[in-house]
């Protein structure tokens, strides 16, 4: 029976909200541990190395040096830290602790020590000789003949190719991309280069790592998977699953780069080693090298269009980088072309793409995970067809954009690493996102004619984007409920709360289902010894898929509390519902706290149940985002007015929540258009590993924003949701590099755009003009 | 970090701190709001001397003169109603753009100048005001035009205790212009300049000043003296600019390329000065 | 390992900390229990170690402990009254300003700071004030109005 609903789709306060904004001890390094030791990582000074010799004689001997770890003190056993359902699709090609180095910052030692000041001594005291090795810095080399192979250890499993430092390959299509080429009134090609950003979560990487009592390994740590963590140090370390403790406690921030398994093998390694508790925490610096970035690629989109703009053929062509080591290689890579072309209803799709290693930071999973790459490609291309063929964009996208009912078969052949399943698309509002978001930017008016005031000229853009919500097939998820003497419900989930309010949404769901107020509802997550399995935070899926598993627990949860509450009122239960926290029938009813005492005091039985769940499918949010930008033809500086982001995110169950993803992923989309790149020099080392020199865009340089959510009901998803945490993120760097045009009829096609560059294309606008005009 | 300090004083006098720096040998330095000496975590530091408590923070009119002691925070200097009313607010509005407020809060004026970035956005408008610096050793104190202290030797077992800012010329017009990657940013480049119009609306007196486009924060000496006796039309300004151009010795680095800092160069001299002819800063 | 001792107050309470000359105040602060000032850079860049130091918000990871000798230190821990949250923990709250959190602590600081001296500010000041807090979870909006409700006395 479908009752009005009373907390699903309110802005109820987050759960954990007051111990936040009273800094209550909340975080990874909230705790005070007798006899903590601080671990610290020795990193290579090289690009591509191995490691001739190296003498920790005089490290161990330092006076208050716990433990010392070589790759000769430690198992040898290959893995990916990628964190993904096993058995992981990413290569098998990293090592705990290796005699060779691949990149800057590669791990080369690892040390625990009394202090902070103690433990940098000690690397400073361990003498390692290189054999240095010829790096591969450009992505465009890495395949050449003669070039220096990165993975040529006999042990790695997975990889593409090594002796050509192919990571990984994909090859799909759909139709036939020559013959919709043939068909084609219109051919475009253009090519595309997207950077290295970093996630900059506000809370670096950070693990602690303790015996306990049983002798068991306690792994506190910042991390988006925490099962599949443990399972992984289990592996590495090579100790029984079940005799690992992860423990992820409130998170600050992770965005993908904590979807790793990142320092708890090495955590895990100096606590066994030092027998005493360790804490490794990265400085900032060693955040931005020594963690994880976004695959940067060089992407070469091509369209085949009729006269009146319908796209009859696209084909992707894409080159990689996953660093110096393939974690997330072909997934991320495979989405670029899965989540990304399907967008357009065109018969005949190719996407082909090589990932290759190349000797610099290593790649990951990151915000969008492929798809803002591929989205700049191909969201430009469209602008400049359209542009072209004298379409409105917006017009364009309404003809050409994938619609409700359709079957998306891209998808089919691009999986997590295997074959997928096909996409159908059960929900769809985003013709309702395109007039909404073209609404809120002004863009008919704007796109006329905009004021421009001397050297300042103005222009708005616009992208379509999606996504997907889980992995279809893959993702799964379970929930465990537990009544207590008061009527609240305990609920146990794997899911890893990363910051952006998952537990909260999961005790709505929780507490919707059972008919109970939201305080009765206490919610434990990501304890692989206290909550039951969660893939983890990634691909936008806890709503939809630990969602769906906590419907599923709390719906049979209920039918033992109605069934519970049917003897004590001597009523079938199909006359009795859920609400208020009580049971209720005509002239009755039973409170949720009776019937708790009832059931356990007088029939002696716990009422509890768990369930698990996953989809087939993978329900896409759509995404429609409209920038204005003011561009300073003096400084090249590109100022964004407003943005304006209509997203479709199936039923949002906490609307404010929502609000907050689409605006911080819009914030990450902007650093990402305009001015986040991590640079390396000639010799691989990091030039800009800190805040100064790696600019994300703060208070003073937001845009206003406009935040507006299309809702659907999709019937794969807990109360009709689908998700959106990821896929705002897409949007702000080809509506902004549209915009641009608009302004200025100059089209970027590589990220960042930063003021040199406009000015740059500027100049040449100049003087090619002047050229044309003699 | 800072685990090799031995000892932290926190001297009430100039004259103790100065005795405390000679003791130190070379490992002691002297530490106020910390922006700078923190980050860079020297590790061969062995003594800080604390100097904002010996006497140091103050803004004082003297008539239309002024004098800001060393350990003036960035904050207050750009919330006196002194400095703000002074030069057209360029000083008070070139403080404002040091950082976050709670960098501001902490930075000092001596410390901006001292640590000698070239960026430091409050030497470029001290530069256009033909400011002097205080500096105390242990022989006493002296008097030296800040234009001197970038352009001679670095001075050892000395500190920088006070700016002293001298009358600007009546009727002067002033610009402060600042170009950052965000809008929270150090400079890749700064400029301030001074314009006094004669009665014909001809440049009497000009003031040019740069930062981040070379060793130190500059004076555009040949540009201002281009500048004079003439009107601040197109063709002139594009001239100056030009001269501008070639006093200028910016590097490439991560932040930008030399070029685009010699380009904006011109771009933002031209802003400054165009600001100051159309009167738009405020005249005293 | 040389010491000395410091005495101050922290949220209202006398304290008296046996510190090594060279140690920061964030590092104190954190050793002392005061979790919820953060450790985010240790460069003055992020301004998650925000604490108000004599009124005034400043980075805790590049002011030495031995400085804060005779001052008042404000910590996030120090804003409640008892289990009364202040207005601006209330405005955070219902406005969904509180995303990770880990930021949380020092923009309210900064906004408490700018409140104090101007009770009705417009968004650019309040904009100055959050400026020198990242956040990378909230895009600044949700803050931002966070900040203005509290202002003008609603919670919402």
């Amino acid at each position: 029976m479908n009752s009005p609903r009373t907390i699903v789709g309110q802005n109820v306060r987050k759960v954990e909200g007051v111990k936040l904004v009273t800094g209550g001890p909340a975080f990874t390094d909230d705790i005070q541990l007798p006899g903590l030791l601080c671990g610290k990582i020795l990193p290579s000074p090289y690009a591509h190395a191995r490691i001739k010799r190296i003498d920790t004689t005089k490290a161990r001997a330092l006076p208050g040096v716990h433990a010392v770890l070589t790759y000769k003190d430690v198992p040898r056993v290959p893995h990916t830290t990628a964190g993904q359902a096993w058995p992981e699709p990413s290569p098998y090609d990293t090592y705990l602790l290796d005699s060779k180095v691949r990149f800057v910052g590669d791990r080369v030692a690892a040390v625990a020590a009394e202090s902070r000041a103690i433990a940098e001594k000690a690397l400073r005291l361990i003498e390692v000789e290189y054999d240095v090795l010829p790096a591969v810095l450009e992505i465009e080399q890495a395949m050449a003949p003669g070039v220096a192979i990165i993975h040529d250890e006999p042990d790695s499993t997975g990889i593409h190719d090594a002796s050509r430092n192919i990571a990984g390959y994909i090859l799909r299509e759909i139709g036939n991309v020559d013959e919709g080429f043939r068909e084609s009134d219109r051919i475009f090609e253009r090519e595309y280069r997207t950077q290295r950003q970093q996630h900059c979560s506000l809370e670096p990487h950070i693990a602690i790592s303790w015996l306990d009592g049983d002798g068991r390994l306690v792994i506190r740590t910042s991390t988006q998977v925490p099962f599949h963590s443990r399972r992984q140090v289990a592996m590495i370390l090579q100790i029984p699953v079940s005799r690992i403790h992860v423990i992820k406690p409130r998170m600050g921030g992770g965005f993908g780069g904590k979807q790793e398994m990142l320092l708890e093998d090495i955590c895990g390694a100096l606590a066994l080693a030092a027998r005493r508790p360790v804490k490794i925490e990265y400085t900032r610096e060693e955040e931005f090298y020594m963690a994880r970035t976004r695959h940067p690629q060089i992407l070469r989109m091509k369209m085949g269009v009729k006269r009146d703009g319908t796209i009859l053929a696209s084909q992707l062509t894409v080159l990689a980088t996953t660093g110096a080591y393939g974690s997330h290689s072909t997934t991320v890579q495979g989405n670029t072309g899965s989540k990304v072309l399907p967008l357009y209803r065109a018969e005949h799709m190719r996407f082909e793409c090589h990932v290759v290693y190349t000797n610099t930071p290593v790649a990951g999973a990151f915000r969008g995970y492929g798809c803002p790459q591929g989205f700049f490609a191909q969201e430009c291309l469209v602008d400049e067809i359209a542009h072209e063929l004298g379409v409105d964009p917006v017009e364009f996208h309404r003809r050409n954009v994938i619609r409700l009912g359709d079957i998306d078969r891209l998808s089919a052949q691009l999986g997590e690493g295997k074959a997928g399943l096909p996409r159908v698309i059960r929900s769809c509002s985003l013709p309702e996102c395109l007039d909404r978001g073209a609404a809120a930017i002004g863009w008919t008016s704007k796109r006329k004619a905009l004021p421009a005031a001397g050297h300042l000229k103005r222009g708005v853009g616009m992208a379509c984007t999606m996504q997907g919500s889980g992995i279809a097939g893959i993702d799964w998820a379970s929930a465990f409920l537990k009544m207590n003497e008061d009527g609240a419900f305990f609920l146990q989930v794997g899911a890893a709360d990363v910051g952006g309010g998952a537990d909260t949404v999961l005790a709505q769901i929780a507490a919707e289902t059972l008919g109970v107020s939201l305080d009765k509802i206490v919610i434990t997550s990501g304890d692989t010894d206290t909550t039951p399995f969660d893939v983890g935070a990634y691909a936008s899926s806890t709503t939809i898929i630990s969602g769906g598993a906590v419907k599923k627990a709390a719906e049979k949860v209920r039918e033992q509390v109605l069934r519970m509450a049917a003897k004590m009122l001597d009523t079938p239960v199909e006359n009795l519902t859920c609400g208020d926290n009580r049971v209720s029938t005509v002239g009755k009813s039973a409170t949720m706290t009776q019937i708790a005492l009832h059931a356990m005091y007088k029939e002696k039985t716990q009422i509890m149940d768990g369930a698990s769940h996953f989809n087939t499918d993978s329900p896409p949010p759509f995404c429609a985002t409209f920038a204005e930008v003011e561009v300073d033809t003096q400084t090249g500086k590109v100022r964004v007015l407003h943005m304006a982001t209509a997203v479709d995110p199936g039923v949002a169950i906490n609307p404010a929540q929502a609000e907050g993803q689409v605006e911080g992923a819009v914030a990450q989309g902007l650093g990402y258009a305009l001015t986040e790149e991590l640079l390396l020099d000639d010799a691989g080392r990091p030039l800009n590993a800190n805040f100064l020199d790696y600019k994300i865009f703060g208070a003073k340089d937001m845009p206003k924003l406009t935040t507006i959510l299309v809702e659907t009901d999709e019937p794969l998803g807990p109360y009709g949701a689908k998700s959106i945490s990821e896929v705002p993120i897409n949007g702000p760097a080809p509506a902004i590099a549209n915009a641009i045009f608009h302004a200025i009829g100059v089209r970027f096609r590589k990220l960042p755009i930063r003021p040199e560059d406009v000015l740059r294309a500027l100049r040449e606008k100049e003087t090619a003009a002047d050229d044309q005009s003699l | 970090m800072f685990d090799t300090v031995e000892a932290f004083y926190r001297p009430g006098t100039v004259r103790e701190a100065l005795r405390l720096l000679q003791n130190g040998k070379n490992r002691a330095r002297f530490v106020a709001g910390g922006t700078d000496l923190v980050v860079e975590a020297d590790r061969s530091t062995r003594i800080l001397i604390d100097i904002t408590r010996a006497g140091l923070s103050y803004i004082r009119r003297k008539g239309q003169a002024c004098v800001i002691g060393a350990t003036t925070t960035m904050a207050t200097i750009e919330n006196s109603p002194a400095i703000r009313a002074l030069a057209g607010g360029i000083l008070a509005r070139a403080a404002a753009t040091c950082g976050s407020v709670q960098i501001r809060n902490m930075a000092t004026l001596g410390g901006n100048l001292a640590n000698g970035s070239p960026a430091a956005d409050t030497a470029t408008p001290l530069l256009a005001l033909d400011a002097e610096v205080v500096l105390a050793d242990a022989r006493g104190r002296r008097r030296i035009p800040l234009t001197e202290f970038y352009s001679g030797p670095r001075k050892t077992k000395t500190l920088l205790v006070e700016v002293a800012i001298p009358v600007p010329p009546r009727g002067a017009r002033w610009s402060f212009q600042k170009l950052g990657r965000t809008e929270d940013d150090i400079s890749l480049v700064n400029a301030a300049a001074g314009l006094q119009l004669d009665s014909k609306g001809r440049a009497k007196w000009v003031r040019i000043a740069l930062g981040a486009v070379a060793p130190t924060p500059i004076r555009a000496v040949n540009a201002e003296k281009l500048l004079l006796g003439r009107k601040v039309d197109r063709s002139t300004l594009a001239e100056v600019c030009d001269e501008v151009e070639r006093e200028v010795r910016p590097i490439t680095d991560v932040r930008a390329s030399a070029e685009y800092r010699r380009e904006m160069c011109r771009v933002l001299v031209g802003r400054a000065l165009q600001e100051c002819a159309a009167g738009t800063g405020c005249s005293l | 390992m040389k010491t000395m001792e410091v005495r101050l107050h922290v949220n209202g309470e006398p304290k008296q900390w046996t510190i090594a000359p060279g140690d920061l105040l964030l590092d104190v602060l954190r050793r002392e229990g005061y979790f919820g000032v953060k450790r985010g850079c240790e460069a003055g860049e992020c301004g998650a170690c925000t604490v108000l130091l004599n009124g005034q918000p400043i980075n805790s990871c590049l002011k030495f402990a031995a400085q804060a000798e005779g001052a008042d230190v404000l910590t996030i821990e120090g804003l409640a009254h008892g289990d009364t949250l202040d207005p601006l923990q209330e405005a955070f709250l219902d406005h969904g300003a509180v995303q990770c959190g880990f930021c949380t602590p020092a923009m309210i600081l900064n906004a408490k700071a700018l409140l104090d001296r101007k009770p009705h500010p417009s968004e650019e000041e309040v904009r100055e004030a959050l400026a020198g807090t990242f956040c990378r979870c909230t895009g600044f909006r949700k803050p931002v109005e966070a900040v203005l409700a509290a202002a003008r006395g609603s919670a919402r």
